[in-house]
């Protein structure tokens, strides 16, 4: 029983009375700025260490830790695989004869990959690999890996059809990814933004062997592993002989945030016990947009809230052990201005119903807005050496 | 947000730990990145006898000893390096220049690293396993360097460096430590002492560097410029390079570029291109033909510019050519010698690919490829698109006197032309200093590269064998040509017989440990029947008659297997070697001669180990019982077949042995008789007999003598068969999987239709290959009343369609393909002549194992053993050492009744006119301007070119410039369709000879030598058509 509600819920729910619960949300909910418990501001990040290829054996692999003790570890590894071919292609598989006519495959047919394709597998201690978590935080980071498509015209260092038009090798052949997520420690958090940013790092990281074969020809490839290409292309900048210059990606992965809101504010990177009071928990899954330089919304999901699951604090009005020791004035109830209940303050009452469409406005554009919380995530991946 | 990477500075092994990171492609379309480990030591010693610090760190084997130190203290100096020094090759050097390394003259004390080890195996597997002998031995003291192991001497890839820089960067840094470290261990001793490290490249990045960080490094010729006999020693040189750097500039391209190996890769398993060995024809060099798997004929390769650059042998992949360019086989005799006579080595600019004259004689062909009948039917044709697997090898040939330059005198440098005796291979173009030296010598060249841009392949000098024709070249020429590995037994070899010598006997006291497991035989009357002069008797036998009327016959064979045991120098040694090669005058043992002419050798008197097999018999010759032991015997007598067929024939004798004799004949009768009725072929082929030991007085010719076949031939055949036979049977049945077998596979019929077709239309024959049974009867109808040799003839031609008998393993192929086609026996191996065949040792130890016979150490059935992938490698390597054998030994013969011939000539010299001597001949195939007639009296076959057929105008002319003088007027009548050919001069068509296929000629065989023209002091075998009906 008590797995299950994990399993559904975003996290553990953590061991909180009604009363801590109550203080901790009146603290978040402070309007315009919330006091959070480790003092951060609404927006801040809690630090983390990461690193880039740590398993030599993978194509590509990170290691992220929060500074709450919880890591990841992320391996990418990349296979060849004959493309199953549908009755069109083949025949035009057939006109293209042997490998002469492999040019003509570069554009149209050859670009569009398939989903399935990449395939990723969570691994959290404590739970099966057919639990629900695992497998809806899986398919969450998944989806948006492989729907996001640059649209726009092929320059260099871009992918045409987003990374499953990259694993296209010809109309025979494609790579299959494989990214194995696993978990080091206790899921203590919602594991969401700790997988996803290892994810997008891993994949940053992650390079294929060079392809020495041509069109339509059967998949060959240099064995000099220094010649492999980056899955991700980089670009260096215009002035490659700054040495120590970064090159750059023109397209990254998506990465996935988890939002909450308490009350008016909202909460970045939120932690155990403030997931514990959230009024809405929301992953937000963004990438670059390739064309106009900004970032780009791909997914919102919710989910549910543990602070419905919380048991309700009595208010002394109500309790049978203080009834009349304390004045019933003091405690009329307000009406919280974000639920539209009414509430007795000081007194823990689980959420219920939904958010306001403004209160998920603001957090797209927080995430979004030029200059916002989304770039500087980027921004701060970008910053971790890659190689 | 910051990111924070772990430091390891601070852990001291981190150093010792590196790894290796590379892509693999599996076979199965797999790509993997490999990740290796390294853990570096500082253990590796530096090898040199002046190192004071290694001995005592090197690391040790279970003794406590050391591997002995290679390099000398006093290594030989040059002018440049007068305190000696040792050689650092790179991976280049070694590619260009493994002959140079390989010669006993110089080149003494290299490092080779392991780094240029690999680098070197990746790119030339030959050169790979050269280089691996050359370490092995101790006389050249090459020491194999494992520097990426070391510390000191592993070089980490740096970013974007490619892997040849790196690998340089790691001979550059190995000679630094070398000098290095010679330089800190010999402190104490004189400082002068210390020998140089020398890095030998080619690459001029390498060199520059080497100079900047002070490591001395030389170019290959350089360095071998200052050696003494630079000269010889240049020319050993790998051509390719430097013609490569030449010609860059002129880019003018002769032949299509080979496809991209992925696309070779794809077209394979596409089934549009297909893979399989270049065969170039016998009697017309533009024209070669590719077996593949998926078409029943071979496809025909037509001309050089659809072999591109493939050479006879090579693993090539082809394209079948569009229709309208089929074309049927050549019906012309086309000798490379003749039609590119001309051509200029050093000249490359006014060369085409397909010269005026070869289009020419490509377009008679062309021309039948309209014809009707089955032959003239234009067959598909294919090009090479690209090769797998060059199997270029060194080749014996001669230098093209025309091709040298007019003054041949100067030790200048020119392109010659060597043409090989293989007619199969094209000529190769070589660079010399010393053109004038090596003409008249056989040479041994070898092929580095055949490039685009150049007509022929480019290869260089090796080694002279010797004077043309002398013996001891021309016998060291065919064995080079059929790689016949003839060098004495190394040591390692030699140490492994027993040191007891020729005083071995067998242990007189049966408790010994040497007769456990073995039967006590001594009693059996046993003999052995062999060739006159046989020392290596691997066989003997005995009958006798069973109280209850049934016979025990037995069949004892040498137990070689009991001396050379499994996986030691001289079991390996063998196995390369695969079997005994017989040349007339000289026996190229596959054992020390100590084993094979006496250890083993069954010798009469004296008692030997050996392995039995005993069968009881029906006096039908039904087999009731067969039991197979190890024994130990005393031979009766050694006969040879004419002896022991004297000795049957002779009423007088009565004693035991002859009749037991008897018994053996009688029961081999039966057994002949039942092998043909279950449908065993009866094939011949153009064998002859040479005697060599005649006096010189003699005729020489009267050496040469057709076999002869007595009945005791086939005594001895008929019982090694029934014993093969049963063996196999036996260690099949223990091991299902890695029995040792030989099979001989149904020829497809298609290989028959030309054949068939010839006799049907020549001599109204029908040939059924429907079974083996079929063959035989329908080979024995094949016969012509006034032409007795007729029958072999055809046994001679049939044999040629079908496939040759190999050796494999049980796992290999499925129980129905084990069939032996020729002996018609479901099952088949060898067994009885482990003295000369590697395969019937392999037999014996697996019928040891199978009889649970345990051995002296109680080891024999653990070597029975053997794993089906090293079971498939010897099969490989003994398949291909047997066919070479036959070879070498038919070109032993062929080129002894030349020298009969030559030395016959000679002495009939005094008449003053060579007359030859005339012969019955047959003809086997008849071409456009030239038959091939077989001469059975010389076991010999030849071309006869329309210069050759003497008519009536000019009986007279004999000399070999007189009748190419006649080649211009000659004229001829081919008709492909009954097999005919008219010669005549032109415009007098009604004095012409006609032969025609089968036709038995008169010939006048002769052995000339060219006195002018491109073959100078070549000497052939010359066969003239005699205008004699008969």
């Amino acid at each position: 029983m008590a797995a299950q509600r994990q399993a559904s819920s975003a996290s553990q729910t953590p061991h909180i009375s009604p009363a801590e619960l109550s203080y901790l949300y009146t603290s978040l909910s402070l309007p315009g700025t919330p006091i959070r418990p480790d003092g951060r501001s609404p927006t801040q990040f809690r630090p983390l260490s990461a690193e880039t290829d740590v398993l030599p054996g993978t194509n590509g692999s990170a290691r992220v830790g929060f500074a709450d003790g919880t890591q990841a570890i992320v391996g990418v590894k990349a296979e060849v695989e004959k493309t199953a071919l549908g009755v069109q292609a083949q025949q035009l598989e057939g006109a293209g004869g042997n490998g002469e006519a492999g040019a003509d495959g570069e554009g149209g047919v050859a670009t569009s990959g398939q989903g399935s394709w990449v395939q990723m597998a969570i691994e959290i201690p404590g739970f099966r690999d057919d639990d629900a978590l695992p497998v809806f935080l899986s398919e969450m980071m998944r989806e948006p890996l492989v729907e996001s498509v640059s649209s726009g015209v092929k320059d260099d260092g871009e992918m045409v059809g987003g990374l499953k038009g990259r694993l296209v090798i010809n109309r025979r052949w494609h790579w299959r990814l494989y990214i194995d997520v696993l978990l080091l420690s206790q899921p203590l958090s919602y594991p969401l933004p700790l997988l996803s940013l290892t994810t997008h790092l891993a994949l940053l990281a992650t390079k294929l062997p060079k392809l020495k074969s041509k069109g339509e020809e059967d998949p060959f490839f240099d064995d000099d592993w220094n010649a492999a290409e980056y899955l991700y292309p980089r670009i260096k900048p215009a002035k490659t002989n700054i040495p120590g210059s970064i090159s750059v990606h023109k397209v990254r992965p998506p990465v996935t945030l988890l939002v909450v809101s308490v009350a008016e504010n909202i909460i970045f990177d939120p932690s155990r016990e403030e997931i514990a009071v959230a009024d809405a928990v929301l992953a937000i899954s963004i990438a670059h947009d390739a064309d106009s330089g900004r970032l780009k919304l791909l997914s919102i999901r919710t989910i549910d809230p543990p602070s419905r699951l919380t048991q309700p604090g009595v208010p002394n009005s109500e309790n049978v052990a203080t009834v009349g020791s304390t004045a019933a004035a003091e405690e009329s109830a307000i009406v919280n201005p974000s639920t539209g209940e009414e509430e007795v303050p000081g007194v823990w009452k689980p959420r219920r119903g939904g958010v306001k469409r403004a209160t998920i406005a603001n957090m797209v554009k927080m995430v979004l807005e030029q200059g916002g919380v989304g770039e500087e995530v980027l921004e701060g991946l970008e910053g971790v050496e890659v190689g | 947000m910051k990111s924070l990477r772990r430091d390891f500075s601070g852990d001291p092994s981190t150093a010792n730990v590196t790894s290796k990171v590379f892509v693999r492609s599996t076979k199965s379309g797999k790509v993997q990145k490999i990740v290796r480990e390294l853990y570096l030591r500082q253990d590796i010693p530096c090898s040199s006898r002046l190192c004071t610090i290694c001995p005592s760190v090197a690391p040790t084997d279970a003794n406590g000893n050391i591997v002995p130190f290679v390099l000398s203290e006093q290594p030989a100096g040059t002018t440049a390096f007068p305190r000696g020094h040792y050689i650092v090759p790179d991976t280049n050097a070694l590619l260009n220049g493994m002959d140079l390394f390989e010669h006993t003259g110089a080149f003494y004390d290299v490092i080779i690293l392991q780094t240029v080890l690999e680098e070197l195996k990746n790119q030339s597997l030959p050169l790979y396993n050269r280089l691996l002998a050359l370490i092995k031995t101790d006389e050249k003291r090459f020491y194999l360097f494992f520097n990426e192991f070391r510390l000191e001497t592993h070089v980490r890839r740096e970013q974007d460096e490619s892997i040849n820089d790196r690998n340089d960067r790691a001979v550059r840094t190995v000679a630094k430590w070398y000098m290095d470290h010679l330089r800190a261990v010999t402190k104490s001793k004189k400082e002068k002492s210390v020998p140089a490290i020398v890095v030998i490249t080619d690459d001029k990045e390498n060199l520059r560097k080497a100079k900047e960080e002070n490591v001395t490094a030389l170019s290959l010729e350089n360095y071998v410029s200052g050696l003494e006999e630079a000269d010889r020693l240049l020319d050993m040189i790998n051509e390719s390079r430097e013609a490569r750097e030449a010609k860059e500039a002129r880019g003018e391209l002769f032949y299509p570029e080979y496809y991209s190996m992925s696309k070779m890769m794809t077209g394979l398993r596409a089934g549009n291109l297909h893979q399989g060995v270049f065969n170039v024809s016998p009697y017309n060099y533009l024209e070669g033909q590719i077996k593949v798997a998926a078409f029943d004929k071979p496809l025909i390769i037509m001309g050089r510019h659809n072999s591109n650059r493939a050479i006879s042998g090579d693993v090539v992949v082809v394209e079948v050519l569009p229709k309208d360019q089929w074309k049927s086989p050549s019906t012309k005799i086309v000798d490379e010698e003749v039609v590119t006579k001309n051509d200029n080595p050093e000249g490359e600019d006014n060369e085409a690919v397909v010269t005026e004259r070869e289009r020419r004689a490509l377009q008679e062909e062309v021309r039948q490829a309209h014809g009707k009948n089955l032959e003239g039917r234009p067959q598909p044709t294919a090009k090479v698109v690209g090769v797998v697997k060059r199997n270029w090898r060194q080749y014996v040939g001669t230098v093209d006197s025309t091709s040298t330059g007019s003054q041949t005198s100067g030790r200048r440098q020119q392109n010659v032309f060597v043409l090989p005796m293989e007619k199969k291979v094209p000529k190769i173009r070589v660079r010399t200093r010393q053109a004038a030296d090596l003409l008249g010598q056989r040479i041994l060249v070898t092929i580095d590269a055949w490039n685009r841009d150049s007509r022929y392949p480019t290869g260089h000098f090796i080694r002279s064998l010797g004077e043309l024709e002398t013996k001891s070249a021309e016998t060291e020429a065919l064995l080079l040509e059929w790689d016949v590995q003839y060098k004495p037994f190394p040591k390692s070899v030699l140490d492994c017989l027993p040191s007891e010598g020729h005083d071995w006997r067998v242990p007189q006291s049966t408790d010994d440990i040497g007769w456990r497991g073995r039967r006590d035989l001594r009693d059996l009357l046993i003999c052995s029947i062999d060739p006159p002069g046989c020392q290596d008797i691997d066989d003997a036998l005995h009958a006798r008659k069973l109280p209850n009327g049934n016979f025990e016959v037995g069949v004892h064979i040498a137990d070689v297997s009991h001396f050379v045991k499994p996986n030691n120098a001289m079991d390996l040694e063998a196995s390369v070697r695969g079997t005994t090669v017989y040349l007339v005058d000289k026996r190229i043992d596959m054992l020390p001669h100590l084993l094979g002419t006496d250890l083993c050798s069954l010798k009469p008197y004296v008692e030997r180990y050996a392995f039995s097999v005993l069968w009881e018999m029906t006096p039908d010759a039904e087999v009731v019982s067969a039991d197979f032991t190890k024994s130990v015997i005393r031979s009766r007598e050694a006969f040879s077949y004419e002896q022991a067929q004297l000795r049957i024939d002779d009423p007088s004798k009565t004693d035991e042995l002859t009749q037991s004799m008897r018994t053996l004949l009688h029961l081999s009768k039966i057994l002949r008789q039942k092998r043909m009725d279950a449908g065993a072929l009866n094939l011949a082929s153009p064998e002859v007999r040479i005697e060599a030991d005649n006096d010189e007085v003699g005729d020489p010719l009267a050496d040469v003598k057709t076999k002869a076949m007595l009945a005791t031939n086939s005594l001895v055949e008929e019982f090694m068969l029934h014993a093969n036979i049963t063996v196999a049977a036996k260690i099949y049945s223990t091991f299902p999987q890695t029995a040792m077998l030989r099979r001989h596979a149904t020829p497809p019929p298609q290989n028959f239709e030309e054949l068939i077709n010839q006799l049907t239309k020549k001599r109204d024959m029908r040939l059924e290959v429907s079974s083996s049974g079929a063959l035989a009867d329908s080979l024995d109808r094949c016969t012509d009343a006034e032409n007795p040799f007729f029958n072999t003839l055809v046994r001679i031609l049939a044999t040629r369609c079908m496939t040759s008998a190999e050796y494999f393993g049980a796992g290999a192929h499925a129980e129905s393909e084990f069939r032996h086609y020729g002996l018609a026996s479901p099952i088949y191996t060898h067994f009885t002549s482990p003295i000369r065949r590697y395969a019937d040792l392999l037999v014996h130890r697996q019928l040891a194992a199978a009889i649970n016979y345990e051995g002296e150490d109680g080891r024999a059935t653990i070597e029975g053993s053997i794993t089906r992938n090293r079971l498939e490698d010897i099969c490989r390597n003994i398949n291909y050492r047997h066919r070479n054998a036959q070879h070498a030994g038919r070109a032993s013969i062929e080129y002894y009744v030349g020298q009969a011939l030559k030395a016959r000539s000679e002495k009939l010299a005094a008449d003053g006119v060579d007359s030859g001597i005339e012969e019955d001949a047959y003809v086997m195939r008849v071409f456009e301007n030239g038959v091939v007639v077989f001469v059975p009296r010389f076991g010999i076959e030849g071309v006869v070119r329309l210069e050759d057929f003497v008519l009536p105008s000019d009986e007279a002319l004999r000399a070999v410039e007189e009748r190419r003088e006649l080649v211009t007027r000659r004229e001829s009548d081919f008709d492909p369709e009954e097999y005919t050919l008219k010669v005549s001069d032109k415009g007098q068509q009604e004095r012409s000879v006609c032969v025609e296929l089968f036709q038995r000629v008169k010939v006048n065989v002769s052995s000339v030598k060219e006195e002018t023209g491109r073959g100078v002091g070549k000497r052939r075998v010359r066969i003239l058509i005699l205008n004699k009906k008969k």
